[in-house]
């Protein structure tokens, strides 16, 4: 609780001192707010806190605010250059970014489905703004008409089911939702029609097959620097949204939905890495790529108590802001993976970032991906053997789709030229480059 | 521990040095790691195993003499690499050093950790660097063939990862000891899915027949030095896995199951691989098939589960390093003199450079297993080992020798002996007669005395259950 105030209070704060048009300011304040409120959750417990009697609303798990703050300032960071162009709303943006971070903190493990939607609400309606802040451009505009509508139907499908769950319970929260459908009501329909909307609003929210078609338009429109920053918190704080109503509420109907589950997966999987494998355009790579991930991610739902999510997003975003930064760098103005060539040979940092990166993502070890996977189909294997075996069959699939790239990156140019990067852009890089790095050692 | 982390720190260092030391740098180092991995052995008792804890949860490390063998095996390999390619442009590059040390530390992780996962973290580390030096330093013009030996090699360690995951289910243990304690037999037709999974991997690093088709096109289009750490140290991680890793611990109704059909595949190899080298034109494709002729045999005999013919085996591998450094090295020197490999193309170089006709005649003849040399040995063991357990199969097998002779006798005789076509041929450098002098001591060391060898390894083969 002390983590979402700090984060509000500094979103506030921001948008007082963005009149004062000074970017740097501006992005000091915010990113001394998230270290704040990274800090308040990991000491959290160990100090009284005012507002201690709140926090039984909202019992996210410290470590995941934690990697939500994290991710936030890489975002923050890597994206800074194309938020103080705009002089005059750097604030803004950084607010609403701050802002949306309280949703998705709320929406990772609330217990009350009204917070829930809370929490979903207050995670995407700033997204819908960032998505459009290129105003000059068609794709952008488009794309935050098309998110906006695609995610008010989504919520309004989660919302639908969350009335459904109401009616055949009787309760908003969730631990009276679970003792209520244990003793047999989550065979009504109407429980079933219920989890059956909530999964389907899930699907939509985190992009997964067969809910996934606003993903690559929406990631081409959305600028750079807004893609670090929705390509991953949106999916960490959705796949924690989906464990905890998935594992808590209808952890009694495990048998009715996890076919379904496995179902999506595969889907998933084989949909957006072969999809992937033709684009032209890197961002709608990378939100084909991210369509797989979502599948792999559902695996976690398998077996909530041993699979290590944590891992899989946080390596997940370890790897995908670092090539969005890459992205920014070879193609500032456009969208085409042909830009790439040679990008790895402009700087070093960003060719040690890249390959990191890319195989990272592949799932080649000893890197962080490679770590998220393996806890993820370790926990899934007796529960989902045939998913989990076409699941690591689609991956080779994946791999080549980040190997084409990683191809096109290191061929050597004929004629070499220097790329140089902002302070803040060659911190990102570094910090990621080590967290891919360094996964063995946490584990 | 200074052993394994040695060649990741040098790595590092390699990164961050200027290019102009690079090259020294790189034989410093490689030769650093070669007498620590000496005098690390010399302190070290044949009987004892070596626990080694760097407090991480899924990697373990323990050596053993199989383990010592191997480490030293491979410290000589990247040494011989350096020491052989020291006047190519290759080795004054940041990034070929950089990789390769990268590499040499996965390899040393593979030959000496002790838990499953890290076996299979260790495998795929070194499949990186080789990737990065294919792609900078050889010579594909479309990165087809490359992204063929990627996709290859993938699928096997995709398949074997799913075997380590099954096992570790399974048997809810990951380290060497405890996995071997563990009664697989119990379990009937999963394990032997779970050893098919990890067979997949190693068929297509060793490369058995079906799975071979990465290689030639591999070999040729690497460079020298990439080509010689591919064939001489990287190949013998499958061999590795098979002998310490798979058949102790699938060894029952698994082992039972695939003896005959990876035994077949080995012989086939063998028969196959020599057969389509006798009819090659490019020296490097003739030593490539040669490789999976001899490869398969190694393979097939170390599916028969025996003692004797697995300690043989070790001088086999270690016999086959030796060879194929050297084989391709020659390879090597006649193409950055001449710009071809084409022995079509080649004649008479004895004429004008009798030092390197010396020193090619003698790798040539180990790679014959003429007497006193190691090749004599283990071949002589192995196919007599296979025609101990299947006459047929050991008359097969023994094909082997004769093949080797026409097509090894046809690449050596023309380009050095043909008609006069290469009239111009500067001669061998220092290193590369320091080379190619260590080398055949080595072979005919191993061979008049492979006892010192076997002997050593013995310990950890007849007894891997401490």
């Amino acid at each position: 609780m002390d983590s979402i105030v700090i984060l509000f209070i500094t979103g506030l704060l921001g948008l007082f001192v963005g009149m004062r048009r000074q970017a740097v300011l501006s992005l000091s304040i915010s990113i001394l707010g998230l270290i704040f409120a990274g800090i308040a959750a990991y000491f959290r417990g160990t100090y009284i806190s005012p507002l201690a009697s709140y926090s039984g609303y909202i019992p996210t798990p410290s470590n995941v605010i934690i990697l939500l703050c994290v991710v936030s300032i890489l975002a923050v960071l890597g994206g800074f250059q194309r938020y103080k162009q705009d002089e005059e709303h750097t604030g803004d943006y950084l607010s609403l970014l701050l802002f949306s971070l309280c949703g998705a903190i709320i929406l990772a493990q609330p217990n009350d489905m009204m917070l829930f939607f809370i929490g979903l609400e207050i995670l995407s309606i700033p997204i819908y703004v960032l998505v459009g802040i290129e105003k000059g451009s068609a794709t952008s505009a488009e794309a935050a008409v098309k998110y906006f509508f695609t995610g008010s139907f989504a919520s309004a499908i989660i919302l639908f089911g969350i009335a459904l769950l109401y009616g055949a319970t009787g309760s908003f929260q969730i631990i009276e939702i679970q003792s209520n459908l244990a003793i047999g009501i989550w065979q009504s329909p109407m429980a079933m029609l219920g989890s059956l909307f909530l999964l389907a609003g899930f699907v939509f929210k985190i992009g997964a097959v067969p809910f996934h078609f606003w993903g690559p338009d929406v990631y081409q429109g959305a600028s750079n620097a807004v893609l670090m920053y929705m390509s991953t918190i949106v999916k960490i704080a959705g796949i924690y949204a989906v464990l905890n109503v998935f594992g808590q509420i209808f952890r009694d109907s495990y048998f009715f939905w996890i076919d379904l589950i496995a179902l999506i997966i595969v889907l998933s999987m084989f949909y957006g890495y072969i999809t992937a494998w033709k684009q032209t355009s890197f961002k709608r790579l990378l939100a084909y790529s991210s369509i797989a991930n979502a599948g792999l991610m559902l695996f976690a739902l398998s077996d909530i108590l041993n699979s290590n999510i944590l891992l899989f997003v946080a390596a997940y975003s370890f790897a995908t802001i670092p090539l969005v930064v890459i992205n920014q760098l070879a193609n500032p103005t456009q969208d085409a993976i042909a830009n790439w060539e040679g990008i790895a040979w402009k700087n070093p940092l960003v060719g040690v970032a890249l390959v990191i990166a890319l195989f990272s993502l592949a799932g080649i070890p000893p890197l962080a991906g490679f770590f998220g996977k393996f806890s993820l189909l370790l926990a899934a294997v007796p529960h989902l053997p045939y998913a989990a075996i076409l699941a690591l069959v689609a991956s080779v699939v994946g791999v080549f789709v980040y190997l084409r790239l990683l191809i096109l990156a290191l061929k050597k140019p004929t004629v070499q030229t220097k790329q140089s990067l902002s302070i803040e852009q060659s911190a990102v890089l570094l910090l990621t480059t080590l967290g891919s790095l360094s996964a063995l050692y946490f584990i | 521990m200074a052993l394994i982390l040695l060649p990741l720190v040098f790595s590092l260092i390699a990164w961050l040095l200027p290019s102009a030391q690079t090259r020294l740098f790189g034989l410093i180092g490689t030769t650093i790691n070669l007498f620590a991995s000496l005098i690390s052995v010399y302190g070290f008792d044949a009987q004892d195993q070596l626990f080694i804890d760097l407090g991480l949860r899924y990697v373990h490390f323990s050596l053993d003499s199989l383990s010592y063998t191997m480490i030293i095996l491979t410290n000589a390999v990247f040494f011989m690499v350096y020491l052989s390619n020291f006047k190519q442009e290759i080795t004054s590059k940041k990034r070929f050093s950089a990789l390769a040390f990268l590499m040499q530390f996965g390899l040393i992780g593979v030959f000496s950790t002790n838990s499953i996962l890290g076996f299979y973290i260790f495998w795929e580390l070194t499949l990186l660097p080789i990737f990065l030096i294919l792609y900078w330093f050889g010579s594909f013009e479309k990165p087809k063939a490359l992204l063929q030996f990627f996709l290859y090699t993938l699928l096997g360690s995709l398949a074997m990862l799913l075997s380590v995951i099954g096992l570790l289910q399974l048997t809810n243990q990951q380290t060497y000891e405890a996995l071997l304690a563990a009664d697989l037999n119990a379990h009937g037709a999963t394990s032997i899915w779970l050893m098919g999974g990890f067979l997949l991997a190693f068929a297509v690093k060793i490369p058995l027949f079906p799975f071979h088709t990465w290689q030639a096109e591999t070999y040729t289009k690497a460079p020298t030095a990439g080509t010689m750490l591919l064939s001489a140290i990287m190949l013998k991680m499958a061999l590795f896995g098979l002998l310490k890793w798979v058949l102790p611990i699938f060894d029952g109704v698994a082992t039972e199951f695939w003896r005959w059909p990876i035994i077949t595949l080995g012989l086939i190899g063998v028969v196959y691989g020599a057969l389509i080298a006798i009819k090659q034109q490019d020296l490097k494709t003739i030593f490539a098939y040669a490789s999976l002729s001899h490869l398969g045999l190694i393979a097939a005999a170390l599916m028969l589960q025996n003692e004797i013919t697995n300690q043989i085996a070790i001088v086999q591998i270690v016999n086959h390093s030796i060879v194929s450094i050297g084989l391709f090295l020659a390879a090597g020197i006649i193409e950055s003199r001449l710009q071809t490999r084409d022995i079509t193309q080649l004649g008479g170089i004895a004429k004008v450079a009798p030092r390197f006709a010396f020193w090619f005649a003698a790798i040539t003849f180990v790679s014959l297993s003429v007497p006193f040399t190691a090749g004599f040995i283990g071949e002589f063991f192995l196919i007599k080992a296979i025609f101990n357990a299947h006459t047929l199969s050991g008359i097969i097998a023994a094909t082997t020798l004769i093949f080797g002779a026409v097509y090894m006798l046809r690449a050596y005789q023309i380009p050095m002996f043909g008609p006069t076509k290469n009239s111009v041929f500067e001669d061998l450098s220092w290193s590369e007669i320091l080379v190619f002098a260590l080398l055949i001591i080595a072979a005919i060391y191993l061979g008049l005395s492979p006892k010192c060898l076997t002997d050593f390894v013995a310990t950890s083969i007849n007894q891997p259950t401490l």
